[in-house]
């Protein structure tokens, strides 16, 4: 596989899915996430890059509410998605998270069979009428996930029982199966070996189709590879945000040039 | 020398090898514990064990197999007429340890001498007498045999008590001199007493699980006598119990089957959702101030003297049961019912189920959490569909753990439920439990040869299989449906 290929840079949509205005958060006395302001363009493929700490993941956890399960976290300023205020009292963070789905650094499917594990959330969300049209949502899950293939002969047995790079697109495959608009990664390769990564990498650039894609991650090729849209947070700022190619090649922030050169982290 | 001097002599032995041993390794390295392959407190270590243990196992094995040797060369001197029927050689075996004792604390006393002894005779003097001024009643006149045995007796264990005494300082010695001789640069101390750790943790083991056989050989050794003297047919199928110690009596276990059943299925009932309710409010959803301030206060439950739970059941629970329930409905009107039993032993249990729960609970990742919740899960369905299958085999066990409980719990069901063995549906009646009557048919005075008192033993080994019937079942069902988190 070639490692050095990089992802088509022209962004289908301009039109922005995501808008973030003034997102602060506190964990108690911790100020994590200072002033940050983002559009994410629908359709595209947005990395979060940063240093350890720097709140990269405080703000994606910020997009679905997953924010809301830590204690004693505050969330302030504005995040509208298709301009609908997603902190607004009336919005229903059940009903958010449905429709924001979010990937997980440890690929982390439950102990269930393959199968239950993307018929979950279809399940809980009543989705399908009838058994058909769910057997019809897990196989297509499964086959935009690329897994359908090597799973299609074991539906039945445990999900547990995958290797690492199958269980993260095991899991991609469930959050898909809920029909999202927005896809948030948190670090998805981090467990994986390169051969997984890869096939993951290819993944998210098929799921741009249908998708807004958030990611966050670590390794600046991976977000050079996978993304059109780059943002680099540094001690809770997001110090810049623009497209991918200028953020890597020419850096309007020296502090962007210091830590894609490897000087800060 | 006594058994207590005695280890005490090993103590200090060992104590002395490890402190000597310890020097002489650091004087063989010249000085420089450095050039040892092992620190020198290893090299004590070493000499320590190698006194000290040996020597205690035969401490052991000796005090074991001393009363058997000496009740076997005493029983011999006994006449032959007494010595074929087992009751009456134990009848006179109990009389001559007695004579025996009562010689040691003439002679103490200064009532008799050592020296006398030899030469007395039982029909001469009033030895009877001479017993009673030290303190010891004798239930009839010394027989001659039995003075002749007594004396046998006492010359056999002092002398197999000094023998011991010997035999335990030598293996000592022999320990200390061996372990002392290897002490070198290069010996392998480290290594030596690592080994010895393991051998001794293997021992531990094996002690437990040795007991268990024990107990259950002891249960289905006196169970086989039983069942010589009673029909195991009627044992097992017969509907009534009523035990008379006259004979004829009908010892029927499925009344007190039925009972314990009863009981324990409804203190279960209590005790599983109010157990697993509050643990998942106390796992998922409390604060952890609220956590850790309200789990212990559950756990006292625990803690609570099942004779104290009896005394709730008898004046509190069972009154209000008997003028709120049963009377208005017609059931009855007794105070004591298997409901009764059932309820408090369920309170009794709530902190088995919930405290396990809780702890299995909290053990299963936070991920498995994330992943649901990010599906658009509530927190009531995450832990309906992931958290609960994934502690599942946890919370049956803990279950298990509480009916274990319940069916073994004698004092609750005596002052709850009652003593009369009952075959009947309604809850609001009398019962009793398979424990109950087992302490009620061994208590008092009784003989191990009647069926009446033997009958314990198989009720004992009947709940012991039917606990352990359990245990295998729910093993089953639990590896059948578990849903495993890495």
């Amino acid at each position: 596989m070639n490692d050095m290929r990089i992802a088509e840079r022209v962004v289908d949509s301009m039109e922005s899915k995501i808008t973030a205005r003034g997102v602060q958060v506190f964990y108690g006395q911790n100020h994590a996430l200072k002033d940050v302001d983002v559009d994410i363009l629908d359709k595209t493929v947005t990395a979060f890059i940063g240093p350890s700490g720097c709140g990269k993941s405080t703000f994606l956890r910020c997009l679905n509410r997953m924010n809301d399960t830590i204690d004693g976290c505050v969330v302030k300023g504005s995040i509208k998605i298709d301009s609908e205020d997603i902190y607004d009292p009336k919005v229903d963070p059940v009903q958010l998270r449905a429709k924001v789905g979010m990937v997980f650094q440890k690929p982390n499917p439950f102990p269930k069979s393959i199968y239950d594990n993307v018929a979950y959330g279809p399940k809980i969300h009543g989705l399908t009428r009838n058994k058909a049209e769910l057997d019809e949502v897990v196989e297509t899950s499964l086959r935009r996930a690329a897994l359908w293939n090597e799973a299609k002969d074991r539906l039945k047995s445990p999900g547990t029982g995958l290797s690492g790079g199958q269980q993260q697109r095991l899991c991609i495959a469930r959050a898909i199966a809920t029909s999202p608009e927005v896809l948030l990664m948190d670090e998805p390769c981090s467990a994986l070996d390169p051969i997984a990564t890869a096939q993951i990498e290819e993944l998210i650039d098929e799921l741009r189709s249908q998708f807004s894609v958030v990611i966050v991650t670590h390794s600046m090729q991976q977000a050079a590879r996978v993304s059109q849209r780059t943002a680099f947070f540094h001690l809770g700022y997001l110090v810049e945000f623009g497209e991918t190619g200028q953020i890597f090649t020419n850096p309007k922030d020296p502090r962007t040039e210091s830590y894609i050169t490897g000087r800060i982290g | 020398m006594s058994a207590g001097l005695l280890s005490l002599t090993v103590l200090a032995l060992a104590i002395a090898g490890y402190i000597l041993g310890r020097r002489r390794a650091v004087s063989v390295a010249g000085g420089d514990a450095r050039k040892l392959h092992s620190l020198p407190s290893y090299h004590g270590q070493s000499v320590f064990l190698f006194t000290a243990v040996p020597a205690f196992i035969l401490m052991i094995f000796w005090l074991l197999a001393q009363p058997v040797y000496i009740e076997n060369r005493v029983t011999a001197l006994i006449p032959n007429i007494e010595a074929d029927d087992a009751a009456a050689r134990e009848l006179a075996m109990a009389d001559v340890r007695r004579v025996a004792s009562g010689l040691d604390l003439a002679i103490a006393q200064g009532a008799l001498r050592q020296a006398d002894l030899d030469t007395l005779q039982a029909g001469a003097t009033d030895l009877r007498g001479k017993l009673a001024g030290v303190g010891v009643a004798l239930g009839a006149d010394v027989s001659q045999y039995t003075f002749e045995a007594a004396r046998e007796y006492r010359a056999l264990k002092g002398s197999l008590g000094i023998g011991m005494a010997v035999a335990v300082l030598a293996a000592a010695a022999v320990g200390f001199a061996f372990a002392w001789s290897r002490i070198s640069v290069a010996f392998r101390a480290r290594n030596v007493s690592e080994s010895f750790v393991i051998a001794m943790l293997i021992g531990a083991s094996l002690v437990a699980v040795l007991t268990t056989f024990g107990i259950v050989f002891s249960l289905v050794f006196e169970t086989w006598h039983f069942f010589e003297l009673y029909p195991a047919r009627d044992f097992f199928l017969s509907t009534t119990w009523s035990p008379k110690f006259g004979g004829g009596s009908s010892l029927g276990i499925l009344p007190l089957l039925w009972g314990t059943l009863y009981v324990s299925v409804i203190a279960l009932l209590v005790a599983v959702p109010i157990g697993l309710l509050s643990a998942i409010y106390l796992s998922e959803y409390a604060s952890r101030r609220f956590r850790t301030f309200v789990k212990p206060l559950i756990e006292i439950l625990a803690g609570i003297p099942t004779i104290v739970y009896g005394l709730f059941a008898l004046i509190t629970v069972g009154p209000l049961l008997r003028d709120w329930f049963a009377q208005p409905m017609g059931l009855g009107n007794s105070s004591s019912s298997v409901m009764t039993a059932g309820i408090v032993m369920g309170i009794m249990v709530i902190p088995f189920v919930s405290s396990l729960s809780d702890d299995i609970i909290n053990a299963v990742p936070q991920s498995m959490r994330d992943g649901s919740l990010g599906l658009g899960a509530t927190p009531s369905e995450t832990i309906r569909k992931v958290v609960l299958p994934a502690a599942l085999p946890g919370v049956v066990g803990a279950i298990l753990l509480a009916a274990s409980r319940a069916i073994g719990e004698t004092m609750i069901v005596v002052m709850g439920a009652g003593a009369a063995a009952r075959l009947s549906m309604n809850p609001f009646e009398a019962m009793t439990t398979v424990t109950v009557k087992i302490v009620s048919q061994l208590t008092g005075d009784t003989e191990f040869g009647s069926p009446e008192t033997l009958v314990a033993f198989a009720l004992g080994l009947t709940l012991f299989i039917i606990t352990l019937g359990l245990n295998v079942v729910a093993l089953a069902i639990v590896r059948k449906y578990r849903e495993q988190y890495e």
